[in-house]
């Protein structure tokens, strides 16, 4: 983006930051504390897939897998190991690190479809996993009383306590990203995604760094599972179901999936969603996804950017309207 | 500077080259001619590392370069336009640029994504480099726009912005002027003598043929795959065996 995109970006992670922190302190405690953690993590996971898929071109469905991953990571550490859930939380994105490394070095030789299936697969076999390793994982019972997060005595146990955990680390990694598309990997990355062979000419590794990308998306869906475990104090085979990933990718779908920021509007929007549509219970998924093919039909590039043509549009009319 | 040897290269039993050989020696503009199918973009991307030679030698600067990967022959110092000009089309004419700093700089991750106080120079430093490349054509204020909405004359300069940006020391013109109208063909030759003049090598592929014996120092004719002849401007204008490639033999038809 231009100098001008990168000052708006900035200017627009200040606002949010300081009107997401500030709101609770003026509202005070309430019932929705509790949506916007969980707004917090999925905003997290999907900011990291924005990053894979929306700059980088490569689809995955694996980051349920890596959350799970995260969450069974923090809470085997903590619970079985005893270690403090600091500790459990960096050995947790240590062991994702590696876990992604692997997985990527194989899976994103191949491209498209067939990457999606791949990821897909390694889904799969981590859902089976931690419902047959029963002796480390709790199989179908989960595993229960994970201690909360804590630092220096501080626990995080309660929604307004982790509120102000878990929202501070999600703006820095959105900054971060922000950061990262805006420089030179980001302009490597959105090369890649449409042309491979053409990057490669200008000296770029492109194999190796979109592995280190798999690696850092993945790494952003972990940490929020790292944190679920720790707020929750439960993990179950649920948290690596597959419809999770499938809910990350709708989420981009819905908010843009080349915007960051549409990666937070998205995250947003669908947990609202979810929340209000609880009364239609079974019927849930049917709107939601419903909801999903309006947008793709009118709004190809999600929500965001469909807004501001609408306003683009609008705008052009009034003024139309005022000259004629 | 490069120097192929006996290069062959088959596609599924068809030879698009075979055993072609010839030198470039710094400082030099060397062009490739020879008609449609000659083997002439074949032999760029093998050279580039796009595909490897079947059979055959490269060796740029004294090192051995072919079956090496496109990255790492770029990062050597050879850099190349295309036939039709390949801009990335949702990055702006700026981005355009400055990603031909790519491999010159080293901020990766952790150094980007936290805006660390070197990688800020250092994009500060492609900003101001890729800007002045820019201003060599004329495009400064048109750095905003998306490069695909430029028109034609002005992609190739772009493209060949942005190759001169990654430092070349060899630069490879495929078809350079294809497109282009005759005032602008004669702009484009005293771009190319100026990008001479810096120093860098450079090898073209042209179809035009006053363009390329003006321009060229030295020129190579493939037809078929082979090379038929290799000499100055006037040696090639005069060989009889190019004027066969191009215009046909004289037949004679006995009664």
């Amino acid at each position: 983006m231009r100098s001008m995109g990168k000052d708006k970006n900035r200017l627009a992670w200040i606002i949010v930051s300081a009107s997401v922190l500030i709101f609770p302190v003026i509202v005070g405690k309430g019932y929705y504390l509790s949506v916007m953690n969980f707004i917090a993590l999925y905003s997290m996971v999907a900011i990291g897939l924005c990053l894979l898929t929306g700059y980088g071109g490569q689809l995955s469905i694996s980051h349920s897998a890596f959350f799970a991953i995260g969450a069974y990571s923090s809470a085997i550490f903590s619970l079985r190991s005893g270690v403090h859930p600091i500790l459990a939380v960096l050995l947790s994105q240590f062991v994702s690190c590696i876990a992604a490394w692997g997985i990527g070095a194989v899976v994103l030789r191949l491209k498209g479809h067939y990457l999606a299936i791949a990821t897909l697969s390694f889904t799969m076999i981590v859902g089976v996993l931690i419902k047959e390793m029963a002796w480390l994982t709790g199989g179908l019972q989960g595993l229960a009383s994970i201690p909360p997060f804590s630092i220096g005595g501080f626990l995080f146990n309660s929604d307004w306590r982790f509120y102000f955990l878990v929202w501070p680390v999600t703006l820095l990694l959105l900054l971060f990203s922000l950061n990262l598309v805006d420089s030179r990997m980001g302009r490597i990355f959105r090369a890649t995604k449409e042309n491979e062979d053409i990057a490669r000419l200008f000296g770029a590794d492109v194999k190796k760094y979109k592995v280190k990308l798999f690696v850092l998306s993945s790494m952003y869906a972990s940490l929020a599972g790292s944190l679920y475990a720790h707020f929750v104090g439960f993990v179950s085979p649920v948290t690596a179901s597959i419809m999770f990933a499938i809910d990350i990718i709708m989420i981009l779908a819905f908010g843009g999936f080349t915007l960051l920021w549409g990666a937070m509007l998205g995250a947003a929007s669908l947990t609202f969603l979810n929340e209000y549509l609880t009364v239609f219970a079974d019927y849930k998924r049917a709107i939601y996804g419903g909801a999903l093919i309006l947008i793709m039909l009118f709004f190809p590039n999600g929500i965001l950017e469909g807004l501001k043509g609408w306003g683009r549009f609008l705008i052009a009319r009034q003024l139309r309207g005022a000259r004629g | 500077m490069l120097l192929l040897q006996g290069i062959s290269k088959r596609f599924s039993g068809l030879a698009a080259l075979s055993q072609v050989s010839f030198g470039a020696e710094e400082g030099v503009i060397k062009g490739v001619i020879g008609p449609n199918g000659a083997g002439k973009t074949t032999l760029f991307n093998i050279i580039t590392g796009v595909f490897p030679p079947s059979e055959g030698s490269i060796t740029f600067l004294g090192k051995e370069i072919s079956g090496k990967k496109p990255e790492e022959i770029a990062r050597l110092g050879i850099s190349r336009t295309f036939q039709q000009a390949h801009l990335f089309k949702s990055l702006t004419v700026l981005e355009n640029v400055m990603l031909g700093r790519h491999y010159r700089t080293r901020a990766e991750f952790l150094a980007c994504g936290l805006r660390l106080p070197w990688a800020r120079r250092e994009e500060k430093a492609i900003r101001e480099s890729s800007l002045d490349y820019l201003g060599l054509f004329g495009l400064g204020d048109k750095r905003d726009m998306i490069a695909s909405k430029l028109p034609m004359g002005e992609q190739r300069y772009l493209e060949l912005a942005r190759a001169l940006a990654t430092e070349p020391k060899l630069l490879i013109l495929d078809e350079p002027t294809s497109g282009l109208n005759d005032s602008e063909r004669d702009d484009f030759r005293e771009v190319i003598s100026q990008i001479r003049k810096k120093g860098i090598t450079l090898l073209v592929i042209e179809h035009h043929m006053k363009f390329i014996m003006e321009l060229c120092d030295d020129i190579v004719v493939l037809n078929f795959g082979v090379k038929i002849a290799e000499g100055s401007p006037r040696e090639i204008q005069a060989s009889p065996k190019v004027i066969e490639a191009y215009l046909g033999r004289e037949e004679t038809i006995d009664p």
